[in-house]
């Protein structure tokens, strides 16, 4: 397997952008990563659109192609990857895949969603599934893990809390962020309306516009057109279990995602400096926070409060601001995640930078079947 | 009126009196399922229909306090698993709408079927959930 590196990253603002059109959004953001890669679109051999909604909510199809001709790339393959939340990170280990295996030398992801349409319905992975017909939502899934986790480890919701505080302060130094410049406070998130017990509506991730792009390129090729490629150390992708005794304390996805990715690294949790995980509600940073080898399980609750994933913590986690503070363009949030990755290892990030980063972790997660995730990635760049 | 109603979905439970989870059992892996999947998903054998224990323990809930219109669900509602009395099952349903402050970790609660909500046929239609046992909890 050839190495391969990141050579190229663009991401749009994360937020309202109800008069952009969905192609304009992923478009706009694979020009930034092509001009960033100093490539021409010609170079490009194949292409991963990922997006999760367009069929539901803007009733579009077979959206990557129209995305990719806008930024000049046609004729090659093209492929359009629905993985919910982790369709980014999935076009990503495509994308990896292709070049890793020799087949292909420069490879462009570019991951896209529009939600703010006149009506967004509460989440649901299928009308006809039997769980989301006897009324689980997305949210009770996690209000039942918070729940489970506050009962068996003395997890409290100031705790909980916490992460959406921390990742707002996060958020506020970030420009592309839906909540850029808009801190929150531990009342105020603890006071706003009870969505499902312990979560209030800010401890929800809001629905976000946005676009992300990344260009991939053998590691051999990448000095022709760059002098900080980032290297993509581990690009996993793991399904859930799904058998018949859910476990709601733990992600058993991540745990074996990130063994599989240290394993191919050849690092560990201790060697990472900076994480962005699937915080899609305040109780998953928690969880991923153990799940992920950062601190022990159980202990998530009491290691956000320790501060040791802030920025200038142990191990800041969604220094970005996350999903909770920049937004969650479903499609696009896991390549989101790794732009951030990239631009933290090449010192881009401004007021947010984590001083000396060097190896990088992107956890993302998606979608629910009997109790467990149906999808999980773990991807790994070093500078 | 409640025997006019149609489940929420055929082959899911028995109405009864008694209600009954209707689930599966793979005598080769002696496991049991819920619901019966089509073939054992671990050894691809054929698994026999079977009635699942209309007893069990609250293992987590969720009280969503939003509304829920997609089945117009009450507000609140509370959901979440139940481990079944001797079937090694961990299952997710409904709790009783009437008894939402009564869900707790580790609470015996008893299997029922009434109307609750709308079907996929946007009618009123019969779920099943669990009610709390009265005095026998924790």
């Amino acid at each position: 397997m050839r190495s391969v590196d990141i050579i190229g990253v663009g991401m749009t603002p994360f937020g309202k952008h109800e008069k952009t059109p969905l192609v304009e959004m992923g478009t706009r953001a694979a020009i930034e990563a092509i001009k960033d890669a100093g490539i021409k679109s010609s170079q490009i051999n194949i292409g991963y659109f990922a997006n999760m909604q367009a069929g539901n909510l803007t009733k579009e199809f077979t959206v990557g192609q129209a995305v990719m001709w806008g930024a000049g790339v046609n004729k090659v393959p093209v492929f359009n990857i629905e993985n919910a939340c982790t369709s980014g990170a999935s076009a990503t280990t495509l994308a990896w895949m292709s070049i890793a295996s020799g087949q292909y030398d420069i490879a462009i992801v570019v991951g896209a969603e529009k939600l703010n349409v006149p009506f967004v319905p509460l989440l649901n992975p299928s009308m006809r599934d039997i769980n989301v017909l006897e009324g689980n939502v997305v949210i009770n899934g996690f209000a039942q893990r918070a729940v489970r986790h506050m009962h068996s480890f003395g997890t409290t919701k100031e705790q909980l809390a916490m992460v959406d505080v921390k990742n707002r302060r996060h958020a506020s130094m970030n420009p592309l962020a839906m909540f850029y410049k808009k801190p929150v406070t531990l009342e105020e998130v603890l006071n706003t309306t009870m969505m499902a017990d312990p979560l209030t509506k800010l401890s929800c991730c809001p629905n976000a516009d946005g676009a992300a792009a990344l260009v991939l390129c053998a590691s051999e090729l990448s000095s022709q057109y760059t002098t900080k490629p980032v290297h993509i150390k581990a690009s996993v992708l793991v399904s859930g279990v799904f058998d018949e005794w859910p476990d709601m304390e733990t992600f058993e996805e991540d745990q074996r995602a990130s063994r599989i990715a240290y394993e191919k690294a050849g690092l560990g949790p201790e060697d990472v400096s900076v994480a962005e995980c699937h915080d899609a509600f305040t109780i998953c940073e928690v969880m991923h926070t153990e799940n992920l080898g950062f601190c022990p399980i159980g202990e998530g609750g009491r290691f956000v409060e320790s501060g040791a994933t802030s920025l200038g913590g142990k191990i800041p986690m969604n220094v970005s601001g996350g999903l909770l503070g920049k937004g969650h363009p479903l499609g696009a949030t896991a390549c989101a995640q790794i732009v951030e990755g990239v631009r933290q290892l090449r010192g881009e990030c401004g007021d947010r930078q984590v001083e000396g980063a060097k190896v990088f972790l992107a956890e993302c997660m998606g979608a629910e079947l009997r109790g467990d995730a149906k999808t999980c990635t773990v991807n790994i760049l070093q500078k | 009126m409640s025997s006019e109603l149609k489940p929420m979905l055929d082959g899911i439970f028995e109405v009864g009196p008694p209600p009954r989870l209707l689930g599966a059992h793979c005598p080769v892996c002696d496991q049991k399922f819920f619901p019966k999947p089509v073939v054992c998903p671990h050894c691809l054998g054929e698994v026999q229909g079977i009635d699942l224990s209309s007893e069990g323990t609250v293992y987590s809930y969720s009280i969503l306090r939003i509304p829920n219109m997609m089945y117009k669900f009450p507000q609140p509602y509370a959901s979440g698993y139940v481990d079944l009395d001797g079937d090694n099952i961990r299952v997710y349903g409904l709790f009783d709408p009437e008894k939402v402050s009564e869900i707790e970790i580790g609470k015996r609660v008893t299997l029922q079927v009434g109307q609750i909500g709308i079907g996929l046929d946007g009618k009123e239609c019969l779920r099943y959930y669990f009610t709390p046992q009265d005095g026998g909890g924790k």
